[in-house]
């Protein structure tokens, strides 16, 4: 049993900018997440979702509020805390000229992963991600659905306790995003917690048991992925209803 | 699944040194990756300078300082060297990371802010003396080395290193575009280096333009060099030495700051 939840975010605030031009980008969220949970973080583009991840993950400093990892401070103890996260980000923000192997390398070293274990650890998910004719090919040189395989492992380097992944199967055809759904709901299953952002709704119905939707950086509805889908509903049309009250409140 | 606990060990009482030791072995990498622009290209300035300098107009000129012409300026000549090369590994890596958004690799990953200064300057220095020893074989070839302070020598060698490297990072952090990049290295960094006595004596300007140049303090960087080669000081050691271990002081207390503050880095 575990003492703490994986993610707990308390009164989250975020504003970009200073003086007359600032925007509230993360508005006073709330939020745990047990261990063991894949949870879904819906949104509109640009409703703070990225923001969110960006808080949790070092990319971002919050404004003010708490971000707590397994129990670490994000911002008191920052290199622990970022120990226990890995990010497969929506951007491809890499080395586009090194190869997938070399990426896996460089992130397990910034990691603090000592050179046979990171060896092992790249032969490993070169294997799992079907990278092995790939694996010495220049990132630029990789069609979308396997840079986005490269970026998963790259995440999973270090074996986080929390995975936070950003529309990672956004240009992945539909037989390799099967694939990788099978994965996430393995390592999941093993006691890695996942946070998947995705635009596909039917992938965060299929993957998640939990869900949240943020719009204008507050989160507007949060629960089980039955308590969204009960009378029949699929995901996407509690979605859509959701935040289009959310829009009309807004006006 | 089992979760790794290595890196567990990484709190902030631990120093990540199988982080920085990759930060130095991807820059390695990325030197000998475009090794035409970070290796040959200096290499083939330094051997012109030699030739030119040393060799051709060297050999109308008796001695300078007591010393033949060319050993008197061979220790600028690969200052210049490490300063270019510094100056543009530390300047191009974070401004690249900055472009592509690279740089969310290191701040996701522990870090310190002092371990993200050690690991870009140490990366840059790496490249400056990569670059420093292939043209000391040069100079060997051209017979024009001496080194009467080796360790000295070494000092200097990565103090100006880290100076322009932090310099680099600061340029990288403030430039918008690839132009601005270039910016401080054509307006202030050639001009003051080549005025610095590189290729003369002091003692040849008038009373004037020597005044003038014991304020550069690219004259003490070339005299530290050239002194721990050479053995030969035309200013002030202990200024030079002062100036050195300050500047490397305040730069790295303004960069480390500045990676704190998260300033351009972060979103």
């Amino acid at each position: 049993m575990y003492s703490q939840p994986i993610l707990e975010i308390k009164d989250l605030v975020k504003i970009y900018g200073k003086g007359t031009k600032t925007k509230l980008a993360v508005d006073h969220i709330s939020l745990t997440i047990p261990h063991g949970s894949f949870f879904g973080l819906l949104g509109p583009n640009g409703a703070g979702k990225s923001t969110l991840i960006h808080c949790i993950t070092g990319i971002a400093e919050p404004t003010g509020g708490q971000i707590l990892v397994d129990g670490t401070d994000v911002v008191k103890e920052y290199k622990l805390a970022r120990t226990k996260v890995g990010l497969s980000p929506q951007e491809f923000n890499v080395d586009i000229f090194s190869t997938a192997e070399e990426l896996m390398d460089f992130m397990g070293g910034y990691y603090g992963i000592g050179s046979e274990e990171r060896k092992s650890r790249i032969d490993e998910l070169i294997k799992r991600f079907g990278l092995e004719e790939h694996r010495k090919v220049p990132f630029q040189k990789l069609s979308g659905g396997l840079k986005r395989r490269t970026m998963l492992g790259r995440a999973l380097i270090h074996t986080p306790k929390l995975l936070i992944l950003d529309e990672p199967t956004a240009g992945v055809d539909i037989k390799q995003r099967h694939d990788l759904w099978s994965y996430l709901q393995e390592i999941n299953s093993l006691g890695t917690t996942i946070i998947l952002t995705s635009h596909y709704l039917e992938e965060v119905q299929h993957l998640c048991n939990e869900i949240a939707i943020i719009n204008h950086g507050k989160i507007i509805a949060g629960g089980t992925k039955e308590e969204f889908t009960k009378n029949g509903k699929s995901l996407e049309q509690a979605y859509l209803e959701i935040t289009k009250e959310s829009e009309t409140e807004q006006k | 699944m089992e979760h790794n606990n290595t890196q567990n060990q990484l709190d902030s009482k631990h120093t990540n040194w199988i982080g920085l030791f990759t930060m130095f072995r991807r820059e390695v990498k990325r030197t000998f990756r475009v090794a035409i622009q970070t290796l040959v290209a200096p290499v083939i300035s330094a051997t012109l300078y030699i030739f030119i300098f040393g060799m051709v107009i060297g050999s109308q000129i008796t001695e300078v300082s007591g010393v033949p012409y060319i050993t008197f300026v061979f220790p600028g000549i690969l200052m210049l060297a490490v300063i270019n090369s510094s100056f543009a590994s530390a300047s191009s890596a974070l401004y690249f990371m900055r472009f592509t958004r690279g740089i969310e690799e290191i701040l996701i990953t522990p870090f310190s802010y002092l371990e993200m200064l050690i690991g870009f300057v140490g990366s840059a220095i790496t490249r400056a003396v990569i670059v420093a020893f292939l043209i000391l074989g040069v100079g060997f070839a051209f017979g024009a080395i001496s080194l009467t302070h080796p360790i000295l020598f070494t000092l200097y060698i990565a103090g100006i290193a880290s100076i322009f490297a932090m310099l680099g990072i600061l340029v990288a952090l403030w430039a918008e575009s690839f132009e601005q990049l270039q910016v401080l290295n054509t307006f202030v960094i050639t001009p003051l280096t080549y005025l610095g006595g590189i290729f003369y004596s002091i003692n040849f300007l008038p009373d004037l333009a020597k005044n003038l140049t014991e304020l550069n303090p690219f004259f003490y960087f070339t005299d530290a060099v050239r002194s721990s080669m050479i053995g030969i000081s035309e200013a002030n050691s202990l200024i030079g030495t002062i100036l050195i271990v300050s500047l490397i002081i305040a730069l790295g207390l303004l960069v480390t700051t500045l990676f704190k503050k998260g300033w351009k880095i972060r979103a």
